[in-house]
């Protein structure tokens, strides 16, 4: 993923590399194994974003995926070879996810305790190893749609500000508030879950 | 300003989200506040919880599992619903039904129907000077009836007046112009 993020910071994963052009031209022209190519290029982005945006649920997550790659098949006549590729990927993905979210948001979610109670069935081991990123999961979950979106992209995904605001089609000064709010919220969950007596 | 506000600058402070005039502000004031401080290294330290999820990995099955499903969709075609061609065709035959029976409707039956009537041409087309507004009443007779004969010579009445100056002579065109 940091490969990804710096091959973004560079420039290099967007539609004017060469080679890319060359596989999206292919895939454009209906040629499968370029357009599997394409999908093993981008599908840790796309799942491991989907996945943090779904409270890491896998089921979710390639659900959301395939989606995205579905989308994405029917959209490449429309690719432009100004456009970020992987901003737009991410963009993509993002709607995607946050269509789920609503579609299933009639699902219970867990709460703090039942996150605990989960962790504890699946033993004693398994608790102190997956404790911690369970109790961020729950904080991610916790955060509104729009906090959890930026602060994945940001600090998870490792996308500048401006960046997220780009993906998130709204301002910079928009974005960085709902970091800041996210954030502060995390620390108080982070903290308060620290300090309660074991 | 007060701890409160200085929080949520705090928290883009430790990603170094801040522009430097705003992140030398919040330096200043950490180090004059301790409850600021320590409110910064917990920020540090959920920070560092958060970004442990960026190992987290997916196994290599999953990508393959999403990539072959996304291939196999790709090549069944798409199921789309048959309803719209069937209200098409509907359609089409509905109207070849109506064009059908208009074709082989019965001539006498126009007199019944009024309004095919008045969208009608008149039988008889003469250019004349003056408007042609005739009432639908009088149109109708003669679609039904065989055309008359044409007349060329119009009639003339003369009019008397009681002044011996004013004669009107009004001339009848027996066309029915």
């Amino acid at each position: 993923m940091q490969e990804l993020a710096l091959l973004m910071d560079s420039g290099c994963l967007d539609a004017r590399d060469e080679e890319f052009a060359s596989l999206v031209k292919q895939a454009k022209a209906g040629d499968t194994a370029a357009f599997d190519a394409i999908m093993i290029r981008f599908e840790r982005q796309v799942l491991g974003t989907a996945l943090r945006l779904l409270n890491r649920n896998l089921e979710d997550a390639k659900d959301a995926a395939q989606q995205v790659f579905l989308r994405l098949h029917r959209s490449l006549h429309q690719l432009d070879e100004s456009r970020h590729f992987a901003s737009w990927l991410y963009r993509i993905t993002v709607n995607v996810c946050r269509d789920m979210q609503r579609v299933r948001a009639r699902r219970p979610s867990l709460s703090l305790e039942e996150v605990g109670e989960v962790a504890a069935a699946a033993g004693e081991d398994v608790i102190q190893r997956n404790e911690q990123r369970g109790m961020i999961y729950a904080a991610l979950a916790r955060l509104p749609e729009r906090e959890r979106t930026a602060v994945v992209l940001r600090d998870l995904e490792g996308l500048s500000t401006s960046e997220v605001a780009r993906i998130m089609g709204c301002a910079e000064v928009t974005v960085r508030s709902q970091i800041s709010n996210a954030r502060v919220k995390m620390r108080k969950f982070v903290i308060q879950r620290q300090r309660r007596p074991r | 300003m007060s701890c409160a506000k200085f929080e949520p600058l705090i928290a883009l402070y430790v990603e170094r989200d801040l522009p430097e005039s705003e992140a030398r502000m919040v330096e200043m004031h950490l180090e004059a506040c301790p409850d600021c401080r320590e409110f910064a290294a917990e920020m540090r330290e959920s920070q560092a919880a958060l970004k442990s999820l960026r190992t987290d990995f997916v196994e290599e099955a999953v990508f393959g599992k999403v990539r072959t499903e996304v291939v196999s969709r790709l090549s069944t075609p798409r199921q789309t619903a048959a309803w719209p061609r069937y209200a098409v065709a509907a359609m089409l035959l509905m109207g070849l039904c109506a064009g059908w029976l208009w074709y082989t409707r019965p001539a006498a039956s126009l007199k019944f129907q009024p309004g095919i009537a008045a969208i009608a041409p008149p039988p008889v087309t003469r250019v004349s000077a003056l408007p042609q507004r005739v009432p639908r009443a009088r149109v109708r007779p003669h679609r039904a009836r065989p055309a008359p004969a044409f007349r060329s010579e119009p009639l003339v009445v003369k009019i008397v007046t009681d002044d011996p100056q004013v004669v009107i002579y009004w001339l009848v065109d027996q066309n029915g112009g």
